[in-house]
């Protein structure tokens, strides 16, 4: 193991070599870029044992791991925004084949209007293609999830997606320990696929299947896709005796006490955190809840912690048009149906990479710190021209 | 589904009994997914541009994609199939093969000469040698007049075909204008008779000094079971201008004889050479060799000349100058000898026959130009007069048909002689053509079969797979830099040279076994086997992708039903 100062895109790159990945297949998009850049550099100088395949677009780029996957190859692709999109179909398909990919994609908003900045809209319109969606908030935790990512995905052959925002983390340096694939092994072993495609054993993967077994096989996705939970939870237990770190599936900082939990994910809860301790330090009964996962999606945990505060703030940096933040309501779905009674706050913040400042984020606590109940489905804080939909 | 199969069919009781995905439990192979075609795939081989572009039809695709396994001598010996002087081609031809490759519309054409030359060397250097391969056959024999390109060539068909061949040459070697026309620095001489010497070695009676109709009666001929003419062109073109006859007026064939004879007749100072084809370049250039200035006069301009384009440019870098539009009128002289000439300006009007816009004198646009000589080269004639009342004659030339029959039955004729001044490849397809043509007419049987292709284009061609990459060039050697001043101009390649420039032919239209089909289709339906491919149409649902993926458009399609 040794430290290296490298981008979060490098870091999802290292993550790859670690995991000894055999096939990569991948389009450059920015900013997603430099982890192609860096892994075509590493099996062009030999240092990564590994099958690159050039594609002409993110399409093939997935229909190719897809391929390669269900071959029986540990396989990676990396993408952002559009990319993500074109690769819509075949992310559907890679769940239906139950093949563990990881696929690394770099939260870039989406046109048009063009914009290469940073928000959740590209892969949290992935919300129902039966994928994990893993969120990270440092290059550390990018590094460490890809190896998450590979365990759990093969433990129940099902892709995962291990998502960070654009420029904060896949452009920013830090202090990443990183491993090679021979101390990576402990936590993740090899591959071993159950089936897989071979010329020596001529089988149909995929074909017609009729209303009497499709409906299972959905369920089984479905049930399998929950085992994720538990999984995530296992193998960031063994990964910290192993290695060190532990990230948790969700994480709460501060929440003893609180009557306020700020709900966050991404580099937003860096943010957060020191906003968080400001205000603990001036008497404020504050807490901040990190989302790691959005799917599966740990309603058990989000009851269990939210279920203390009197206000739950969320902070969206994407947006459901017409009904409000994803995380937002992906949480008030999870308390309903129980004798929990929470309100919860939606804000949106920090679309199309606009900067979610600790100033930002104080003026959102103060704002639900100066009501009972939202008014509101959601509220956009600072669009300009604000009295459109803000009140104060 | 397949009954069998139904009867098999596995139950689940449930979900836990299932499979996460679904897998087939064995094969695919009972689903017979060509019952869903309407459109058939089938490998169709064309001919490559290459190969149309040349006269002779040399199966240039072909000796390539040997070479690039380094069968060098497969390769020429397939090669020979079609032409049987590689060496020569190599060095002289105009390569209308490249001017065809369709790789120049991606980014430069094959060098095909120098892979020609490459293997014609080869064969040389490795002492290659050939026999006849037909069965001898009992026959009075064939004769053959004229030892140049076109008689050569079907005097080496006649005798690999198994006919005893007797070749009549006038003069002292073998070669016509290769060995008497075309100078040293074009093709060494040592080249040539080598290569002559292959030909020659396949079994064949040479005569060399039996000029007929003066040495042998042209009714000797008459024994033989055919005779094939191939006298070329004897004699210059004369101006037809007084004082043609003076000291220093001389044709460009005699002066060429001289030089190619290593005798070279003096020129004094400055020479003029009249005339803007092949002869007038090597007579141009030849001359400059011998420290002379040399001026070519043509009536028509650079555009219209019939030289090939690199002898022009070769000239013109050699330091000979050249005046266009303009044309001799009369010759001025002194005690008999040229002192210079009266050239008229000429301007272009309207196209003639040829398509080429016809010289017009310009009025009192004469002048004069001071020479020590002058060398005509305006066209050549034939020498045909003994055989007169033989066979149908028209301008001097002898009328055949296509194949090369005349209006004597016995007797045919290729080459110049037939076409007026054309080329030594064409000399060649012809003198092959009428082998084929005479053995399919003295067994009897009906004419040799054609194997007409589609000829491919550019649009069937899968630009994707051919990355834009510079034609390896033929080395030239400046004048300047040369001790001897008749050294050969143009260098051959290596072996590294013919192997990088070779890598790039495309093989138009001809599968060389790139497996591109066989990794595309996606129902396996194509099965490979030692380098050929097999559509199984039980499989084949006619996606088309093999069609379209083929880099090289050997794949055509026809409707089902149709």
């Amino acid at each position: 193991m040794k430290k290296i100062v490298i981008e979060g895109n490098h870091a999802v790159s290292y993550g790859a070599k670690a995991a000894d990945v055999d096939v990569i297949a991948a389009y450059p998009i920015t900013p997603q870029t430099q982890v192609v850049e860096k892994l075509s550099e590493m099996c062009a100088s030999g240092e990564l044992n590994a099958k690159f395949i050039k594609v002409e677009s993110e399409h093939s780029a997935m229909a190719a791991v897809v391929g390669s996957s269900a071959a029986g190859a540990r396989s990676f692709t990396a993408t952002s925004s559009q990319g993500l999109l074109l690769m819509h179909e075949i992310l559907h398909w890679s769940v239906g084949a139950r093949l563990p990919i990881v696929l690394a994609n770099i939260n870039r908003a989406v046109g048009p209007p063009w914009n290469v900045w940073t928000d959740q809209n590209d892969s949290l319109s992935q919300r129902d293609v039966g994928m994990l969606q893993l969120y990270c908030e440092s290059n550390q935790e990018v590094f460490d999830t890809m190896l998450h990512a590979f365990w759990v995905s093969e433990q129940l052959m099902l892709p995962s997606m291990i998502i960070l925002d654009a420029f904060y983390l896949s452009h920013t340096c830090e202090i990443v320990e990183v491993m090679d694939a021979d101390e990576a092994r402990a936590f993740l072993p090899p591959y071993e696929p159950k089936h897989f495609l071979s010329p020596e054993k001529p089988k149909s993967f995929g074909n017609l299947t009729t209303p009497d077994f499709y409906y299972e096989l959905r369920y089984q996705i479905d049930r399998d896709l929950r085992k994720a939970l538990d999984l995530m939870k296992e193998a960031d237990d063994r990964f910290e005796k192993l290695y060190g770190r532990s990230y948790g599936i969700i994480e709460e900082y501060r929440t003893d006490d609180a009557d306020m939990l700020v709900v966050t994910s991404g580099t937003v809860t860096s943010t957060a955190r020191t906003v968080i301790d400001e205000l603990r330090d001036v008497g404020k009964r504050v807490g901040l809840v990190k989302m790691k996962l959005f799917r599966p999606f740990p309603t058990e945990d989000v009851r269990r912690i939210l279920r203390r505060a009197e206000k739950v703030v969320v902070i969206d940096r994407n947006i459901g048009f017409s009904i409000g933040g994803i995380w937002a309501q992906e949480i008030k779905a999870a308390l309903y149906n129980t004798n929990i009674d929470v309100p919860v706050f939606g804000f949106i913040a920090g679309i199309g990479g606009r900067d979610v400042t600790p100033r930002v984020i104080k003026e959102i606590i103060d704002q639900a710190e100066h009501m009972d109940v939202p008014d509101q489905d959601v509220y956009w804080i600072g669009v300009k021209n604000e009295q459109l939909h803000h009140t104060r | 589904m397949s009954k069998k199969k139904s009867k098999n069919k596995t139950v689940f009781h449930g979900v836990e009994d299932m499979p996460v995905a679904a897998i087939s439990e064995g094969d695919m192979s009972w689903n017979k997914t060509g019952s869903w075609r309407n459109i058939r795939p089938f490998y169709d081989e064309k001919t490559s541009p290459c190969i149309a572009g040349c006269p002779a039809g040399t199966d240039i695709q072909g000796y390539i994609q040997l070479m690039l396994d380094k069968k060098y001598e497969e390769a020429v010996r397939m090669l020979w199939q079609k032409n049987p002087m590689p060496s020569v081609c190599g060095r002289v031809c105009y390569h209308p093969c490249t001017e065809a490759c369709a790789r120049g519309e991606i980014d430069e054409s094959i060098n095909i000469p120098s892979i020609e030359r490459f293997l014609g060397d080869y064969a040389i250097d490795h002492n290659l040698t050939e026999t006849a391969d037909g069965d001898p056959k009992p026959d009075n024999g064939i004769a053959v007049v004229g030892g140049g390109p076109g008689g050569l060539s079907f005097a080496y068909y006649m005798a690999k075909m198994g006919y005893p061949v007797t070749v009549f040459e006038a003069k002292e070697k073998l070669g016509g204008v290769l060995q008497y026309g075309i100078p040293e620095y074009r093709l060494p001489k040592d080249i040539l008779d080598k290569e002559i010497a292959r030909i020659t070695g396949v079994g064949m009676t040479v005569k060399t000094g039996h000029d007929v109709g003066r040495d042998v009666p042209v009714d000797d001929l008459e024994k033989y079971s055919a005779c094939f003419l191939a006298m070329g062109l004897q004699r210059s073109r004369a101006l037809g201008i007084d004082n043609e006859d003076a000291e220093g007026v001389m044709a460009g064939l005699s002066f060429l004889k001289s030089v190619t004879a290593g005798n070279p007749t003096d020129l004094g100072k400055r020479a003029i050479v009249i005339g803007g084809g092949n002869t007038a370049m090597d007579v141009a250039r030849s001359a400059i060799r011998m420290g002379t200035d040399v001026e070519v006069v043509y009536r028509r301009t650079r555009n219209e000349m019939p030289a090939i384009e690199d002898e022009v440019e070769e000239a013109m870098a050699e330091g000979v100058k050249f005046t266009f539009l303009a044309t001799p009128v009369g010759i001025f002289t002194k005690n008999g000898r040229i002192t210079g000439i009266r050239a008229q300006r000429m301007e272009l009007g309207e196209p003639d026959d040829s398509g080429r816009r016809r010289p017009v004198p310009v009025e009192g646009s004469e002048y004069e130009i001071e020479t020590d000589s002058l060398l005509v080269a305006a066209g050549e004639l034939s020498d045909t007069e003994a055989f007169e009342n033989i066979v149908k004659l028209s301008w001097g030339l002898v009328v055949t048909d296509d194949a090369g029959q005349t209006s004597d039955e016995h007797i045919f004729a290729g080459g110049d002689v037939v076409t007026g001044a054309a080329t030594v490849i064409e000399a060649i397809a012809r003198g092959r053509k009428a082998a084929k043509f005479v053995d399919a007419k003295l067994r009897g049987v009906v004419g040799p079969e054609t194997d007409e292709k589609q000829v491919i284009t550019m649009s069937d061609i899968n630009r994707a797979y051919f990355t834009p990459s510079r034609q390896v060039p033929t080395t030239h050697i400046a004048l300047g830099k040369m001790k001897n001043r008749f050294a050969e101009v143009k260098q051959g390649f290596g072996e590294d040279e013919a192997q990088q420039e070779i890598e790039r032919c495309m093989s138009c239209g001809v599968c060389n076994g790139c497996d591109i089909c066989w990794m595309f289709c996606p129902d396996a339906a194509i099965s490979r086997e030692d380098g050929i491919y097999t559509i199984n149409y039980d499989y084949c649902k006619g996606c088309m992708i093999c069609a379209q993926e083929c880099p090289r458009g050997v794949i055509s399609s026809e409707r089902e039903g149709t």
